[in-house]
């Protein structure tokens, strides 16, 4: 088997369209078909947990059995079949490496058409790259400088081994079990994910990055990330996303537990490119995401900024528990949504502290016949003095076909607290358009640029590594949609 | 025969109706549209009964045709129009439960100045139709008198270039259970302004749906709210922009003191093609009790391109440096932050173009004003 012939002639036949859509075949572990208990036992058993993890998957497990799939978001899609899916595939040498050099070459030629040369990235651009092919991490850098630090930083399940008792004081308490039906779903079956831990007034040396690939066919991705900011800690986390080409949709549930202590801060970043399906939309990944910070602490903030390009399906809602008096909560969206491609996406941020403040910015983008919702909600509760929220969400929509939609939902119990919300709608101004294409840009590059300057806002919140990155994929994820 | 049946309205879509109402039940927390007003709850035991609520005409000028809902042989302008929207839950219960209401009419091209007054009372299920033919002109002032609990299902159809000025004044109802919902129809060129002044009750729910069918349709919607104690006061509007180049606009200021709850609902939709839409939606509270809530949601919901639409929201206090600048200027606190009350709900009110009307609801403002000073 060498690199498939047939591979290289996949990507060849996608051509420019989804340069990310190619599929490696490398052995894969499985497990059966279908959602049992005994899938959860064996996901268990492959993993190595200690029984308490499988207590806590099974307690899950039971709960989801119980529930029924949320249909208050504005996406349809066909019934899943949760029987029909593997819920674990992890590539055959599983055992983790001790350095590049003995990572499956096949791994490696994956990340180099992805754009993640590892050595490039770890030299180049100092990070530390935790890759996650599928479900079992694989190559994971500059393990070194972060333990010098402190820095605990490691797959999730590496980290229910060795570090049993920061796992079972954090896991599942800004996510509870029982939360909601795919967050449940994902306690029963998680893969794996990434755990970091940020010790006491360490301001963490990198900026830390994941890559999620969803791989081998009909395989759901249910990864679970636990970032924990100690007192007085900083850290950045970087999260970016493609997956292969295929035409069954593909079920992504995914859970993030964010929590800052007093005088922290966590800053986490995503870029989002898995398949949104065809022109006539087919295939694509279904992607039901729960991600929640909570500020624990005094003066703790968390950041969220999201570049939702991919999926058909996206229902995502990363949210601010802004429990520490002060805490400062921020979301910025960029949500584009092309051809069939349906988001609903948008944030909640929970005032409970007093002074807490909280900022969202949202820039949704519908072209083609897709329909793209801004779900947000912003919440003072009694206790929260002068809290104070600013939300602005625009959207902007090419083509008389697609749907643009607002639905914020504002509660206020405290007089003190000031919130105010501003939204608009609008469509690229035909005389910049015109002014762009008379001085010889092409209509796509107008597109583009003028999109990239709608989201300017968001975009200059990421981190530089991604930021550059970001802005290619707005204009690739609009290509052909004016004209 | 009489009631409705006599209407010849098939008997199908009252079934249905019923259906829809078994269907669905009371409206609760649960239900996403229902979540700031727990009509269950609030009914408790008794649920939503089967009485039959009153209606009075406190003046009817000349001009205005009037057919009792109870009577058998309904003119044609009622069979047409009568019981059009069956979707709203609580609008189903009232077409189903209630066994008589009014049809008001104005004739085409009739300008009618003297405003109609129209009274809902008593407890249980009310229907009433207004129809106005193209070209004509109206006011309304709708009285919302005493009743425990009364669910009032309001049809409006307003032909081309036609104008209705709508003012509905709610008093405070203490104890009482009050929903409304209304549909309101516009044709080509026709223009619906409406003002909604509430006091509040333990829960009082005021739905209003919109649809501009015809090319350059207008709706203006404003409102304010005024609440102490434990008043609860609900406004939930949509406006649905079903053709392009029509235009609406909504303005809503709420106040909540004491341990009130102040709700605005708001939803514009434009549908496909219908561009060249012009939506402006605001809505503000203000907060002045410890244990008082404002509830805002203002909601767009477009399919077309060539739109204008933009919404505001915003919940505080007031301002303090305005508050201040009275201080210094001599001012004492309790009379600076009634004139700054004032100011902002004076927003709304200034909408109303009707002067005596404007008057009026302004002046029950000030009373209700300095009685919560």
């Amino acid at each position: 088997m060498s690199i498939a012939v047939e591979t290289k002639q996949q990507v060849a036949e996608i051509g420019e369209k989804y340069k990310y859509g190619f599929v490696t075949d490398i052995e894969m572990d499985m497990a059966p078909r279908g959602l049992s208990e005994d899938t959860v036992h064996f996901i268990s058993a492959k993993k190595g947990e200690p029984e308490w993890m499988l207590e806590w998957r099974l307690g899950a497990f039971k709960r989801w059995l119980t529930m029924k799939e949320p249909n208050w978001a504005r996406v349809h899609y066909p019934k899943i079949d949760y029987q029909a899916s593997y819920y674990y595939a992890a590539p055959k040498n599983t055992p983790l490496k001790q350095s590049l050099d003995e990572v499956d070459p096949k791994l490696l030629e994956t990340y180099k058409k992805l754009g993640i040369p590892l050595h490039e990235q770890m030299a180049l651009a100092g990070v530390a790259v935790d890759a996650v092919f599928d479900s079992v991490s694989v190559a994971t850098t500059f393990k070194d400088k972060l333990n010098e630090a402190g820095v605990i930083f490691c797959p999730i399940s590496e980290a229910i081994r060795d570090h049993p008792d920061l796992v079972k004081k954090y896991l599942g308490t800004v996510v509870p079990v029982t939360d909601n039906f795919f967050a449940t779903l994902n306690a029963a079956v998680f893969s794996d994910g990434t755990f970091v831990y940020v010790p006491k007034g360490v301001r963490c040396p990198m900026e830390l990055s994941t890559y999620f690939r969803i791989n081998a066919s009909e395989t759901g991705q249910f990864e679970r990330t636990l970032i924990i900011a100690d007192e007085g800690s900083y850290v950045s986390y970087l999260e970016g996303c493609t997956a292969p080409k295929r035409d069954e949709n593909q079920l992504h549930a995914a859970v993030v537990e964010l929590i800052a202590l007093d005088n922290a801060e966590i800053k986490y970043s995503t870029v989002q490119n898995w398949y949104p399906g065809d022109e006539n939309g087919l295939g694509g990944i279904f992607n039901f995401v729960t991600k929640r910070g909570d500020c624990r602490g005094k003066k703790s903030k968390i950041s969220w900024t999201q570049v939702e390009t991919g999926s058909a399906i996206t229902w995502k809602y990363p949210s601010c528990i802004l429990r520490g008096d002060e805490s400062v909560g921020e979301f910025y969206s960029i949500a584009i949504a092309n051809n069939y491609q349906q988001a609903d996406t948008g944030t909640k941020m929970i005032h409970l502290g007093a002074n807490t403040r909280s900022r969202i910015i949202s820039k949704g983008i519908s072209a083609g016949k897709a329909q793209n919702t801004y779900r947000g909600l912003v919440s003072v509760y009694g206790k929260a003095k002068n809290a104070r929220n600013y939300t602005q969400c625009d959207s902007l929509l090419i083509g008389g076909e697609c749907g643009a939609h607002t639905v914020p939902y504002i509660e206020s119990r405290n007089p003190t607290a000031r919130i105010e919300h501003e939204a608009t709608t609008s469509k690229i101004a035909e005389d910049q358009l015109f002014y762009c294409l008379q001085r010889g840009i092409p209509q796509d590059e107008a597109v583009s640029l003028i999109v990239n300057g709608f989201c300017r806002e968001v975009l200059q919140q990421l981190p530089m590594e991604f930021a550059v990155e970001a802005q290619k994929l707005v204009g690739i994820s609009l290509e052909g949609s004016v004209g | 025969m009489t009631g409705i049946t006599a209407l010849g309205l098939p008997e199908a879509r009252r079934n249905e109706a019923a259906a829809l109402f078994r269907a669905r039940g009371v409206p609760h927390r649960r239900i996403e549209d229902w979540k700031y007003s727990d009509l269950k709850s609030a009914l408790g035991e008794g649920g939503i009964g089967a009485a039959v609520a009153q209606w009075q005409i406190l003046h009817q000028p000349d001009g205005v045709e009037l057919f009792d809902l109870t009577q058998s042989n309904p003119p044609e302008w009622v069979l047409a129009n009568f019981a059009r929207t069956t979707a709203n839950t609580m609008s189903a219960a009232s077409l189903a439960l209630s066994k008589g209401g009014v049809a008001l009419r104005v004739p085409k091209g009739v300008c009618i100045t003297n405003p109609l007054k129209l009274d809902f009372t008593a407890a249980g299920h009310v229907r009433a139709l207004l129809v106005l033919e193209d070209g004509a002109s109206l006011t309304l002032v709708e009285g919302v008198g005493p009743g425990h609990f009364r669910n009032v299902g309001f049809e409006f159809v307003l032909g081309e270039a036609s104008v209705l000025e709508h003012v509905r004044v709610s008093p405070d109802a203490g104890e009482a259970v009050l929903v409304e919902e209304m549909s309101v129809r516009i044709g080509a060129g026709g223009q619906y302004r409406a003002h909604f002044a509430a006091f509040g009750s333990k829960l009082s729910r005021m739905e209003v749906e919109i649809t501009l069918a015809g090319a350059g349709a207008q709706a203006h919607l404003s409102g304010v709210a005024l609440l102490d104690g434990k008043r609860h006061s609900d406004v939930t509007t949509h406006v649905i922009h079903a053709v392009g180049n029509t235009h609406s606009t909504q303005l809503f200021k709420h106040v909540a003191g004491g341990n009130s709850r102040a709700v605005y609902q708001g939803k514009v939709t434009v549908a496909q093609g219908a561009n060249g839409s012009d939506s402006n939606q605001s809505a503000k509270a203000l907060l002045l009790g410890e244990n008082a809530e404002a509830d805002l949601k203002p909601e767009l919901e477009i399919f077309a391109d060539d739109v204008k639409c933009a919404h505001g929201a915003a919940v505080g206090d007031l301002d303090a440096e305005s508050l201040f600048y009275l201080r210094a200027r001599g001012i004492p606190e309790a009379e600076a932050r009634g004139l700054l009350l004032h100011a902002f709900l004076e927003d709304a009110v200034a909408e109303i173009s009707n002067t005596d009307q404007r008057e009026l609801v302004r002046t029950e403002l000030l009373t209700a004003l300095k009685a919560m000073a």
